[in-house]
């Protein structure tokens, strides 16, 4: 340690590995903390239509809109360690020759729910609520605008009825009377520093499996009579950055 | 004899400061923000933490100076002890 930049040059150097340690230390202290996820997941209703992927294209194709009713409780994931949890529901079912082919898994509809200290950004996802009188206090007002249901913590999904935010097809077009689907809820914590973790059905150490979060149904026939364009929206939700479809 | 071994031990311990003060911080970052459940504690306790040791180690204070080691005498200019000879002409050192 003769002179000052040497001194400098040591100092730092220590400080990147010891802060590589410290990371490294909290990502190890989340399997510590126990999780208990539940969820109660019910489809309300499918409906097979026909429809185009965008407007000037000149494939018809079959899509399917699926509402469902999600009753989770995700707020023992989010520990210290917890960015955000990326909810996220899929219709699995298999395909036409299971020995072969395996089974396709479309996203129905998702959520990015952020810690109660991680920073704001537009996507976040923005809980309906039931009443839409309006908010008389800022309290009100700025609890109506959260992730998750007035006076809850982050990670509670109380959704009845939610419209998909994604119709979904199959590769070949025809989606309609396929059977064997399964609704299924998973998730994806994203920490502040190390691994990211999905959602897990098996009991390790600490970590409760998930119960439940599925349910099973059919696809039914494509639609012969008209379906009302009402029924068929996709959730607007009040997030900023929705995509095209919504 | 004894200032010997005070000097040794003193040269030991200034050279562990560093070690010393960023292993302490880290330790102490890591558990305020184990206790407060927040990750922006364990950041700012860390980085301040390693400002602090920043300013103890690089900027030479006054006191680290304060008994300096004692080199021999330089050797004095144009002594006999050896020649430097450059292209076959002899140059003083």
């Amino acid at each position: 340690m003769h002179n000052t930049l040497t001194r400098v040059q040591n100092v730092f150097g220590f400080f990147t590995s010891v802060a590589f340690a410290v990371a490294a230390a909290i990502a190890i202290s989340v399997v510590l903390s126990s999780q208990t996820p539940s969820a109660s997941l019910q489809l309300r209703n499918v409906q097979v239509v026909k429809g185009r992927p965008h407007y000037y294209s000149t494939k018809r194709e079959e899509y399917a809109h699926i509402t469902f009713s999600l009753d989770a409780d995700l707020s023992t994931l989010f520990n210290w360690n917890t960015k955000q949890v990326f909810a996220y529901i899929t219709a699995s079912y298999p395909s036409d020759s299971p020995a072969s082919i395996p089974e396709s898994e479309a996203v129905v509809w998702d959520a990015v729910i952020p810690a109660k200290n991680a920073p704001e950004h537009h996507n976040t996802y923005i809980h309906p609520t039931k009443s839409t009188a309006r908010p008389k206090t800022k309290k009100e007002r700025l609890s109506l605008n959260k992730a998750y249901p007035p006076g809850k913590e982050p990670g509670i999904l109380k959704l009845d009825k939610q419209k998909p935010k994604y119709q979904i097809t199959d590769v070949s077009g025809k989606i309609a009377e396929r059977n064997n689907a399964t609704l299924t809820l998973h998730w994806n914590v994203q920490p502040w520093v190390g691994a990211l973790v999905w959602d897990n059905r098996r009991t390790v150490g600490r970590w409760q499996g998930l119960k439940g979060g599925e349910a099973a149904f059919e696809f039914p026939p494509l639609k012969a009579t008209e379906a009302k364009k009402e029924d068929l929206k996709t959730a607007t939700g009040k997030e900023k950055n929705r995509g095209s479809p919504a | 004899m004894a200032d010997a071994i005070i000097e040794k031990a003193r040269e030991l311990f200034e050279g562990q400061i560093v070690c010393f003060s960023i292993h302490a911080c880290a330790a102490t970052a890591f558990l305020v923000g184990y206790i407060t459940s927040n990750v922006y504690w364990t950041l700012y306790v860390g980085l301040g933490g390693t400002v602090i040791t920043f300013l103890i180690v690089v900027p030479p204070w006054p006191i680290y100076n304060e008994n300096p080691v004692q080199w021999l005498p330089a050797k004095g200019r144009g002594s006999a002890d050896y020649d430097i000879v450059v292209d076959g002409q002899r140059v003083t050192s």
